[in-house]
């Protein structure tokens, strides 16, 4: 419910944005929607993957081919490049899951490298590092403020998907598979068919993000591949706290609002950016979600012992 | 394309494989005594070209000089993160492992980037290899049979360490269980900075000796990184002939790859990880996990 009167608010926040905060505002949605993805797996089954960029790419590559190279209109593309993310997470995943904690955050490494590899050499199908430009979507869907409601609608969609996901039999299942595996599959729960299952979801939302990122930036170039793009999904979800459901959407908020002053005065943002990872991860591993939700629960302590002491 | 132009690619392969095996086997050993998966590995490599550019100012004649002050350096600067940052994380889950090693990352990329600007650093040839030397009537630089000694020494002086010396052993005994060895009495906190020392010690000295054939950039830490990790998991984390084995293989499939298939190149390397990986996760030379029940 609370959920639903946030998209609610960011809906009717949306004409008081300038042309620049709705672009802010919709990448934040989709680096949001990319970093809670990538979330399904780490919080519910405790899988690292560090390969998320090669199905955000894949989603991207599929717009962005079919729109420069098959004319298709831009919306249309949007499920294909959801179907193809998940394709591709089918068979990434099918090969890595059975694969242990850090060999499967190797191995889905090692696969985004190979794609990002293969789009940056392979001039005459995906532009190499040429990329491919001049996206814009035609009509209204080149307009910031019906893009900005087309990303929040989405967004949000993905979120009430992943939030009834949390609460399902499918949700619990996985993890009781991360917290006790050889426990959960002695109850019949099948490891396998259920990771990967997670790990495609995960994959398909990842590919949506990077589809409408390309659109976003009206390009999309080899980097959307890259390792450092799956980092990005890790370090948001970290910024933001992984433990808590909406945790890697504020940290890709608070990741890009960081992003713009840092930039706006220093062209030293990678060093911000680590020296703010460092301290997260010494200091306040839960993040920043986790660190509003003690300090909220401190207070309600705090409040409850003063009304028994009195 | 004579008998000649095929022992040069293979010499050219070979002396890359030395620079990669200086690189990766230090991550190996990281891995394998402490568990921990050193993202910011590349970086270190990378301050080994830098320091090498700073420490001789540039000038050929300073390079003995400068590579020795650079493996100490490196021993020094491994020491003390681990110190500092390391020691933190170890009984975390391995998350946030990785998070510190690529914040650390990341900090060290801008910092070079400060100091050093983002242009190229090159080095002249030191005097001792201006000249080449001929194979089979091939011209081929002299300082690739310096990389390949190099790595051959280094190789043989680790083996010697780690299997013939007491510190050597316990670095071993590190790798199969941690808390026995406690037990034992030996400090091995004190152990750990140790090994992270020498490890990016060898990182350090890898990134300066290949600093006269390839200029140093800021950009080259990241792409190390991933080569080190893919030379590992080919050889099998935690042993040092895997990462010899890993190192060599590599470096001859990305020769004869930018021979034959120049434009899939880079593919192969990736290929070759996976291809292992999924017939043997453990690496070529690695063992296989202990099943633990």
């Amino acid at each position: 419910m609370r959920l639903l009167w946030l998209f609610l608010a960011l809906a009717l926040l949306g004409p008081w944005f300038s042309e620049y905060g709705l672009k802010l505002a919709s990448e934040a949605f989709i680096l949001g929607l990319y970093a809670m993805a990538f979330n399904l797996l780490f919080r519910q089954t405790g899988l690292l993957s560090f390969g998320q960029a090669a199905f955000f790419g894949l989603g991207a590559y599929t717009m962005a081919l079919l729109v420069a190279r098959g004319g298709w209109p831009f919306p249309a593309t949007l499920p294909l490049a959801f179907l193809i993310s998940a394709l591709g997470a089918l068979f990434i995943g099918f090969l890595s899951i059975r694969l242990s904690r850090i060999y499967f955050t190797m191995l889905t490494l090692a696969f985004a490298q190979l794609l990002y590899a293969v789009a940056h050499k392979w001039y005459a199908f995906t532009g190499g590092d040429n990329g491919i430009t001049d996206l814009r979507p035609p009509g209204i869907w080149g307009e910031s403020l019906f893009y900005y409601y087309v990303v929040l609608f989405l967004f949000a969609l993905g979120v009430l998907f992943l939030w009834a996901l949390e609460r399902s039999p499918f949700g619990y299942a996985l993890r009781a598979l991360r917290d006790n595996r050889a426990r959960a599959e002695a109850v019949g729960i099948n490891a396998f068919g259920h990771l990967l299952l997670a790990f495609v979801i995960s994959g398909a939302l990842s590919g949506l993000a990077g589809a409408l990122q390309g659109a976003l930036q009206r390009s999309v170039f080899p980097d959307y591949l890259f390792w450092t793009r799956s980092a990005e999904c890790i370090l948001a979800t970290i910024l933001g706290g992984s433990g808590v459901f909406l945790g890697p959407a504020i940290g890709a908020t608070v990741f890009l609002l960081l992003r713009v002053v840092v930039q706006a005065n220093t062209e030293y943002w990678p060093f911000f950016l680590g020296a703010l990872l460092l301290l997260m991860v010494l200091f306040f591993p839960k993040g920043l979600g986790g660190l509003a939700l003690e300090m909220a629960s401190r207070r309600l302590k705090g409040e409850r012992r003063g009304a028994s002491g009195s | 394309m004579d008998l000649g132009f095929y022992a040069l690619q293979l010499l050219t392969g070979l002396a890359y494989a030395s620079t990669l095996f200086l690189l990766s086997v230090g991550l190996s050993l990281i891995f394998g005594a402490m568990g921990i998966v050193n993202f910011a590995h590349g970086s270190f490599y990378m301050l080994g070209a830098y320091f090498l550019y700073a420490f001789t100012r540039g000038q050929a004649d300073g390079f003995w000089g400068g590579l020795l002050l650079v493996l100490a350096t490196g021993f020094v600067i491994g020491a003390f993160v681990e110190r500092i940052f390391i020691r933190r994380v170890y009984a975390r889950p391995e998350e946030y492992q990785i998070l510190l090693t690529y914040a650390l990352l990341l900090i060290i990329e801008d910092l070079v980037r400060f100091f050093f600007g983002t242009g190229y650093r090159a080095f002249p040839m030191p005097q001792a290899f201006a000249g080449p030397l001929f194979l089979l009537g091939t011209p081929f630089p002299s300082y690739y049979l310096f990389l390949i000694g190099l790595a051959a020494v280094s190789a043989l002086l680790l083996g010697i360490f780690l299997y013939r010396t007491r510190l050597g052993a316990w670095i071993r005994a590190a790798t199969q269980d941690r808390e026995m060895l406690e037990a034992l009495g030996v400090n091995v906190p004190l152990l750990y900075t140790v090994v992270f020392g020498v490890g990016i010690a060898l990182a350090a000295l890898g990134g300066a000796a290949l600093l006269p054939m390839q200029a140093a950039t800021p950009g080259m830490a990241v792409d190390a990184v991933i080569n080190a990790f893919i030379v590992v998991v080919i050889g099998g984390l935690a042993s040092v002939w895997g990462a010899l084995l890993g190192a060599v293989l590599i470096g001859l499939v990305q020769a004869l790859g930018v021979l034959f298939l120049p434009e899939w190149a880079m593919v192969f390397p990736f290929a070759l990880m996976a291809l292992t990986l999924l017939l043997r996760p453990w690496g070529l030379l690695g063992r296989p996990p202990a099943v633990r029940t």
